[in-house]
């Protein structure tokens, strides 16, 4: 095998490989000895064809897969023998006026992974911003279960109905230009879906058409009211859309909505012991979300700090494979909304940038994570995994089964896990100082402080990526959900 | 096909009935090593008549024929006995230095 470089560029590299025939003569011959075993040819015992014959017969068939196995060789020895690490799949172009008994020419073009010192991580100073569940929080948390949970209690005494009452009522409606009911005694069911028994409706909640909530205020318990509304155009029924209607209302009862109080029987309605446990229970979730918040904003620091601190060139394949990646979930995202807006240039630029980014960000972490030995091992695999099917109560055992039989479900799971990994390894070399903010501050989106690192704030609006698409153990560079949906919304 | 010689007979359509091919087997193969190449020849062909075909054909020079008839096999097929046809293999020793590729056919 001989090789000549033929081009050098940064990172590609172009070489020109030439295997001798005879070489792959050589082996074709012990290809054709290892199957002389299984071989049947007319007038022969198996295992006793000649190899001349075999040759005749078999040989064409065999190159095939010799030159496969000749390439594959020289290309691995090629990149061996100048210490290239391969970023994708080499391009190979084998020669075209190539025939049996010449030399075997071929073209290999490969991206090498760039070479790059990692940071010293020991002096790695980095701050993690943690907030304090303040007894307010819980108390605001709280109030807005109570507030989910509101009842209704009947009025006592005979009041009007005002904004904000509960109506029990029956109502039955009519076109005005339907002739009016024979029977008179207002059980008009000639329309369905324009009349109910026993519905209850809150005055002010807008959830029936606009006027209608209206004309029933100021109305007491037993009332018969005669509610005339016209349909708005836009209606969604077609044929009574812009058309007037008269409802026959009989109001049954008022009701106000309740305060639910906060003590020991709702405690107890929500299946906790008492007021304190519950309390608590709100707290541990809580500050789980908030240590949650913490790590993101720690791993966003750690991210943005390896991308700062390293500059090396990185392969264009990558980033091509990349950018079509998160330009194709664009479009996907597109069709599902329907928008037709195309991308202005500063936009694509930005999304450039992001590839770049996630790309380098993908191999430093790589690269951190195979020099210090990090390995997700199949034991984790399968905690994830009961941790995805925790997500769909109910469908557990569908959870399951999916990533058992699927594998590379299963493998795209890895890539987040190598990732988390990784960054706890860094957090754990670094020196970390927590910082006490607020929680505005914790949950406040880097979008605010944008002019300063007017880069980092690109790097946040990425789109959530998915994990399954990637096969090779690139971590993902970012992924926050928040960030994820102000991409979606800005488009 | 080879080169005819000018003191061999021409070539004629009876030769090609006459060598119905190569006889590749085990057996034959291991004539190779002497000189010699097996044949599967017309069952009426005589001895002169195959040195005379394979000579132009091959363009060869033939020291010695030897001929046999294989008989067929008795063979039965849902209880009714069938024979298989004879066959007359020649066995051709070729003169010291002459060779016939059997490969690629006449």
């Amino acid at each position: 095998m001989k090789a000549t470089q033929k081009k050098h560029d940064g990172l590609s590299y172009e070489y020109k490989v030439e295997i001798p025939a005879k070489d792959l003569d050589q082996k074709v011959d012990a290809k054709l000895k290892g199957y002389a075993g299984q071989v049947n040819m007319p007038g022969f015992r198996k295992g006793k064809v000649p190899l001349q014959l075999m040759k005749q017969k078999h040989g064409k068939a065999v190159l095939g897969e010799v030159i496969e196995e000749a390439v594959q060789e020289a290309t691995q020895k090629v990149l061996d023998d100048n210490k290239i690490r391969p970023a994708l799949q080499p391009k190979i172009e084998i020669d075209k006026d190539y025939a049996e008994g010449k030399d075997l020419v071929y073209s290999l073009a490969i991206e090498s992974l760039p070479d790059f010192e990692i940071m010293d991580m020991k002096g790695l100073k980095l701050e993690r911003p943690v907030a304090d569940v303040a007894d307010k929080e819980i108390d605001d948390a709280l109030e807005k279960i109570a507030a989910n949970r509101k009842g209704s209690t009947p009025i006592t005494g005979k009041r009007a109905s005002k904004k904000g009452d509960i109506l029990n009522m029956d109502f039955h409606g009519r076109l005005a230009s339907d002739p009016p009911p024979e029977d008179g005694d207002g059980h008009d069911h000639r329309r369905p879906g324009m009349h109910a028994h026993n519905h209850m409706l809150e005055l002010g909640s807008n959830s029936f058409i606009p006027g209608f909530e209206d004309q029933l205020i100021g109305k007491k318990a037993e009332d018969k009211v005669e509610v005339k509304v016209s349909f708005p155009e836009d209606y969604h029924a077609k044929d009574l859309a812009g058309e007037d209607a008269i409802f026959d209302v009989v109001i049954h009862e008022i009701r106000e909505p309740s305060e639910t109080k906060i003590d020991e029987e709702f405690a107890k309605s929500l299946g906790l012991e008492d007021l304190d446990a519950l309390r608590k229970a709100v707290r541990e979730q809580m500050e789980a979300e908030y240590a949650q918040q913490s790590r993101l904003k720690l791993k966003k620091s750690i991210l943005d700090i390896m991308d700062e601190k390293h500059s090396f060139e990185v392969p264009k394949g990558m980033i091509d494979m990349e950018h079509e990646q998160i330009m194709r979930q664009i479009d996907a995202e597109k069709q599902q909304t329907g928008s037709t807006e195309e991308l202005s240039k500063e936009e694509k630029d930005e999304l450039a940038e992001i590839a770049v980014r996630r790309v380098k960000l993908g191999l430093i972490l790589a690269d951190i994570g195979r020099t210090n030995n990090i390995q997700v091992s199949d034991a984790e695999l399968q905690q994830t995994v009961i941790r995805e099917a925790q997500k769909y109560p109910g469908q557990e055992k569908m959870v399951f089964d999916y990533y058992s039989k699927n594998r590379n479900a299963l493998e795209s799971l890895r890539a987040p896990l190598f990732e988390e990994k990784t960054i706890d390894f860094i957090i754990e070399r670094a020196d970390v100082t927590d910082k006490k903010v607020s929680i505005e501050e914790l949950s406040m989106d880097d979008d605010e402080d944008a002019p300063k690192k007017a880069k980092k704030s690109s790097a946040k609006k990425e789109p959530a990526k998915k994990a399954d698409a990637k096969k090779d153990e690139k971590p993902k560079a970012d992924t926050k959900k928040p960030a994820a949906k102000k991409a979606a919304a800005k488009k | 096909m080879a080169a005819k010689k000018k003191d061999k007979v021409e070539i004629a359509e009876w030769m090609y009935n006459t060598i119905r091919g190569p006889h590749i087997t085990e057996k034959a193969t291991l004539g190779s090593e002497h000189g010699q190449v097996t044949f599967k020849v017309a069952n009426d062909a005589t001895k002169p008549m195959i040195k005379a075909a394979i000579e132009s054909l091959y363009g060869v020079k033939v020291k010695a024929v030897n001929t046999l008839v294989q008989k067929g096999k008795n063979k039965r097929f849902k209880g009714t006995i069938g024979r298989r046809s004879d066959f007359k293999k020649a066995v051709i020793t070729l003169e010291d230095g002459q060779m016939i590729d059997t490969g690629t056919g006449i």
